[in-house]
């Protein structure tokens, strides 16, 4: 059975909707849609954030958290940020793999 | 009383156009007080992002919003502004901008739908690449109001005035005044008068903060009259060759300036009269209508003529040389001729299908005669590639053996002439914006040098270069307002 995720841009006034399977979708993945929704490109000069529909001012910053079917979310299209290299910008959602992996990947290396 | 809080910073922020020609559209804020100075699109972008990054504001918040000129760079998004966000502002422009951007974007609605349903790419599907729809256009046209050049609009504790900017037609510079402070905002703008604008006008008043365009950064223009020698010469010899010339333009703007100087070239040169020059695109086409009606907002030599009695009710805007092509279908490519084609960036359509056409070709030219926007095939075939990508084909590629020119009739001010209108506005606050990275930083180093000696004086200048997303503050201080005590 199909789920979704409600979304919308700060900006905008309707809001739009995400099918998957499961009970839930992790950041990484809702983000994928998004810009593939969108058709938001290649993400190398923008940046894609995601917020809580409550709290609109937390971000969710983890890649490999989990936000349940039928939740709304708030998204932010923001500019790259040149400084930041590959994390300052959307291109790891386009191309990449989760950014789980190699965060887990370096914590078990530096231990 | 008399407090200094936070709300006497005047703050700019940059949602886009900033570090790059593109998408503009700043947010001024002063005393509460909100304005937004243009919405446009990034040409080498599509869909939602070639926005301007909307969601960096809160849009609800916007009082006004000021267009300088119909061009997409500073236009294309306002009907997606009043209809898909929670904007609910007033939103102004001049009339001649107005008349322009109800076909221009009817035309970008059409070939925005037409490149998102015919896409090869995989990965679209889902929503189109369309940003708003004709009904959304015609649902917004009517909500725009118009000011008049030289008259002070007054609303709601904001005083604005409309001067000419040159640059196209309708274009204007915006002096604003909230709660004492005047800010200029250039858009783009000519100080070189041409065949049919005035140069852009300096307000008699002095602003606290300008806000101008850099595009061409410390660049120097070639001078016109050796820029119009070296374009007909080009011209002339493809021509005795036997060669095609294409000329990609944006539709409107500078186009109807080459039009002007070709049409004097070949009432000049009979040899050439048997040749034709076309101008291929309806949209000028339904235009040529407005830009007859508002030559009085052109400069005096198209005024005067324009209202000459003795000259025979002949509208400056009447060719006698070039012919209107309404499609390829229609177009009989047997000898040597001229093409002037949209779009300018030859992403698709007509120009690009006749390039692609006359690329193999080494007696054509194409002649580049705008500002190739980064990411277009405009910009890439200024390289001179060997080949060249086919637009309906991706995997096929074309042998470019014409030959490419480029001279930039672009009316956008160059250095020399930035820094002397800069020097006559004479602000002690200057904020660049639309010019790439590179000139855009090169032109801050040269005005501070410029202005060095007055470092650490009050006549002290400061210059800015913010990125899209940036919120500036500049501190006022010291502005004399006229209040009334006790209220
Ligand atoms: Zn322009
Ligand atoms: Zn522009």
């Amino acid at each position: 059975m199909s789920s979704t995720i409600f979304y919308k841009f700060f900006h905008q006034k309707s809001q739009s909707t995400i099918h998957f399977d499961g009970t839930g979708i992790n950041v990484f993945d809702l983000k994928h849609e998004i810009i593939k929704q969108n058709q938001l490109g290649e993400g190398n000069d923008f940046d894609l954030k995601l917020f809580h529909s409550e709290q609109p001012d937390i971000e969710y910053d983890q890649d490999q958290d989990v936000i349940p079917r039928s939740s709304f979310v708030y998204a932010r299209r923001a500019p790259a940020n040149p400084r930041a290299g590959k994390f300052g910008n959307a291109s790891r959602y386009v191309s990449g793999r989760p950014r789980i992996n190699r965060k887990a990947i370096n914590a078990s290396n530096s231990q | 009383m008399a407090t200094v809080d936070s709300t006497d910073d005047f703050k700019f922020t940059g949602l886009g156009g900033c570090n790059e020609v593109g998408r503009s559209c700043h947010i001024i804020e002063y005393k509460n007080k909100v304005i937004m100075l243009d919405a446009g699109v990034h040409p080498g972008l599509s869909g939602l992002n070639s926005l301007p990054f909307y969601d960096e504001y809160d849009l609800s918040k916007v009082d006004l919003l000021l267009v300088s000129h119909f061009h997409l760079d500073h236009a294309a998004s306002l009907p997606y502004v009043m209809q898909h966000t929670n904007f609910r502002g007033r939103v102004f422009m001049t009339h001649a901008t107005k008349a322009i951007y109800r076909w221009l974007l009817t035309d970008f609605v059409r070939v925005t739908s037409l490149s998102s349903n015919t896409s090869n790419d995989p990965n679209s599907g889902g929503t189109s690449a369309n940003l708003y729809t004709d009904e959304d256009l015609m649902k917004s046209f009517d909500r725009i109001e118009t000011v008049d050049f030289h008259s002070t609009m007054e609303l709601d504790g904001i005083r604005f005035t409309a001067y000419h900017a040159g640059h196209v037609l309708g274009a204007c510079l915006y002096l604003i005044e909230i709660g004492g402070l005047k800010a200029l905002f250039t858009g783009d703008y000519s100080r070189e008068e041409n065949r049919h604008l005035p140069v852009a006008e300096v307000p008699s008043v002095k602003p606290d903060i300008l806000i101008t365009e850099s595009t061409f950064g410390t660049a120097t223009h070639e001078p016109r009259m050796e820029k119009e020698n070296r374009m007909t010469r080009i011209i002339h010899s493809t021509l005795s060759k036997g060669g095609r010339v294409l000329m990609p333009v944006f539709a409107l703007g500078t186009a109807q300036e080459l039009l002007l100087i070709l049409e004097e070239y070949w009432s000049q040169n009979k040899d050439l009269q048997n040749i034709d020059v076309y101008f291929a695109s309806s949209l000028a086409r339904k235009c040529l209508a407005v830009y007859q009606t508002y030559t009085n907002i052109m400069n005096d030599k198209i005024r005067s003529m324009a209202s000459s009695s003795s000259y025979d009710r002949k509208n400056p805007f009447t060719f006698k040389y070039i012919k209107t092509l309404k499609s390829l279908d229609r177009f009989q490519d047997f000898g040597p001729s001229v093409v002037i084609a949209s779009p300018g960036m030859l992403q698709s359509g007509f120009s690009r299908q006749l390039l692609e056409k006359w690329a193999p070709d080494p007696k054509n030219t194409v002649l580049m005669t705008g500002y190739s926007v980064e990411g277009t095939m405009a910009k890439d075939l200024l390289i001179e590639p060997p080949t060249i990508p086919s637009v309906n084909n991706p995997e096929m590629t074309i042998t470019r053996r014409l030959s490419i020119e480029e001279i930039s009739f672009a009316a956008h001010v160059d250095f020399q002439q930035n820094a002397e209108f800069i020097g006559e506005v004479n602000a002690p606050r200057i904020i660049l914006v639309h010019g790439d990275s590179i000139p855009m930083g090169r032109l801050k180093s040269a005005l501070l040098s410029k202005y060095a000696n007055r470092k650490g004086t009050d006549q002290e200048v400061k210059v800015f270069n913010p990125r899209n997303g940036d919120e500036l503050k500049i501190a006022i201080k010291g502005l004399k307002v006229a209040k009334v005590l006790g209220a």
